[in-house]
C-alpha cells in the first residue's frame, strides 16, 4: 500500500460525506482491509473526524481493519443452508484450515466468514469462494474444492 | 398553538418537542439520555408518553416528538409505567454496574423479570457522550463495532490525538460509565493524560 494509491482512491470521489462508504469499500477491495492511513486520508478528504469513519469500518462486516486472506470463503448459514447442515461444512473448513469464522489463516491465504443467506437457497448448502458459488455441497465435495485452492498455493 | 398535557393546557410553538413543552410547564417526564444542550438523542425511551390525536392514541418518545398540531398528552398512565419498568430492567441488564440505574430500579419498583445477561459495566450505549463530543466540535469518541461488541470508544482504543480532555462526555453520561481519573496535576480520560495548567500560566498569551 502506498500513499499515492490512497490519494487516488479518495480523490476519485467528490469530497462529500455520502461517498465515505464508497472510498472505504475501494480500500477494502484494493488492500484487503481499510488501513489506518486510509481512514486518515479519507477523513482529511471529507473534512470529517476520524472517529466517524472508524465507527463505519467497525460497523460494516464488509470492511475490516485487519487484512483479509487472499481467498475469502463465505459459508452461507441462512435458513435453507442451516437446515442442510451448513454448520458441519463450516466446522470442516475450520478444522482443515485451522481457523475460526471471521478469522484468517496464518499464511494469509484464506479468510472464513459465516454469512446469513447469499440468495441462492436452491443450491443449499452453498458457499462462495471469492466470487464463485459452490452449491449442493457435501463434505466430500468441500474437501475437493479446498484441495483445488490449496494446490495453487506456492 | 396549544396542547394538553395531563389535563393542563400548554402554550407551544409548532416543532417544539413534547418534552420541552412539558418541562417549561413544570410537568415531570423521566429521562436518561436527554440533555438540554444536546437534545434529540431518543435512545433510552424512558421519556415515553401517550398522545391522542383524532381519537387514536399512541406511545411516542417525548424528547424527539415534535408537535405539529393540537394533541392531548398523558405522561404517567398505567401503560407507560409498565413500559418504563421494563425499559429500566433492560437497561439494568445492559449496565448492571451502574448505581444510577440501580437507583431507578428502586424508585420505579421494577419487578424481577428474570432477564439473563452476561454483560458487565455501566454503559447503556445511549450515545449522549458521542453527541456531546461532536457538538463541541471534537468527535474524539464514537460508537464502535456492533451487536454484542458495540461500545463507545476512541479509534483503535488508543488515546485520541484530538481529545482535549474537557470531560464533557463524562459529565453528560447518565450512568457514570466514563472513567475520569483526577489527580492534583493531571486528568486521565479515554487513556490519555492531560496535565493541568497552573492559574499563573493561564491568561498569558504565547506568541
Amino acid at each position: 500500500m502506498n500513499q499515492e494509491e490512497l490519494t487516488a482512491i479518495v480523490d476519485a470521489y467528490p469530497a462529500k460525506m455520502e461517498y465515505a462508504l464508497a472510498m472505504l469499500q475501494d480500500m477494502q477491495h484494493r488492500f484487503g482491509c481499510v488501513p489506518r492511513e486510509g481512514i486518515t486520508a479519507a477523513a482529511s478528504r471529507l473534512s470529517c473526524p476520524e472517529s466517524h469513519l472508524y465507527s463505519m469500518v467497525t460497523f460494516y462486516k464488509a470492511l475490516s481493519l485487519t487484512p483479509k486472506g487472499k481467498h475469502i470463503i463465505k459459508v452461507c448459514n441462512g435458513t435453507a443452508c442451516h437446515i442442510r447442515k451448513s454448520i458441519d461444512l463450516a466446522e470442516d473448513i475450520c478444522e482443515t484450515l485451522s481457523i475460526r469464522p471471521g478469522g484468517t489463516t496464518a499464511d494469509g491465504f484464506f479468510s472464513l466468514e459465516l454469512v446469513n443467506c447469499v440468495g441462492a437457497c436452491a443450491l443449499a448448502p452453498v458457499m462462495l469462494i471469492d466470487n464463485t458459488y459452490y452449491g449442493n455441497l457435501t463434505r466430500k465435495k468441500l474437501k475437493k474444492i479446498l484441495a483445488s485452492y490449496l494446490e495453487e498455493k506456492p | 398553538m396549544q396542547i394538553v398535557i395531563n389535563g393542563t393546557a400548554c402554550e407551544c410553538e409548532t416543532g417544539e418537542t413534547i418534552l420541552t413543552i412539558a418541562r417549561r410547564n413544570g410537568i415531570f417526564i423521566p429521562t436518561m439520555c436527554h440533555h438540554d444542550k444536546y437534545p434529540g438523542e431518543g435512545a433510552c425511551r424512558l421519556c415515553v408518553v401517550e398522545i391522542t390525536e383524532n381519537g387514536r392514541s399512541k406511545v411516542v418518545a417525548s424528547c424527539i416528538y415534535p408537535v405539529t398540531h393540537e394533541i392531548t398528552v398523558e405522561t404517567d398512565t398505567e401503560k407507560l409505567q409498565r413500559y418504563r419498568r421494563l425499559l429500566i430492567a433492560f437497561m439494568q441488564r445492559r449496565a448492571p454496574n451502574s448505581e444510577a440505574i440501580a437507583k431507578l430500579m428502586e424508585e420505579y419498583e421494577v419487578p424481577d423479570y428474570s432477564l439473563r445477561s452476561l454483560l458487565t459495566g455501566k454503559c447503556i450505549l445511549c450515545g449522549l457522550c458521542v453527541r456531546a463530543c461532536k457538538k463541541i466540535g471534537i468527535s474524539a469518541i464514537s460508537m464502535v463495532k456492533r451487536g454484542t461488541g458495540k461500545k463507545v470508544s476512541t479509534p483503535y482504543d488508543e488515546p485520541s490525538p484530538v481529545c482535549i480532555g474537557c470531560g464533557a462526555c463524562a459529565r453528560v453520561c447518565p450512568t457514570g460509565a466514563i472513567l475520569v481519573t483526577e489527580t492534583e496535576d493531571s486528568r486521565i480520560i479515554w487513556g490519555r493524560e492531560f496535565p493541568k495548567k497552573r492559574h499563573a500560566a493561564a491568561g498569558k498569551k504565547e506568541e
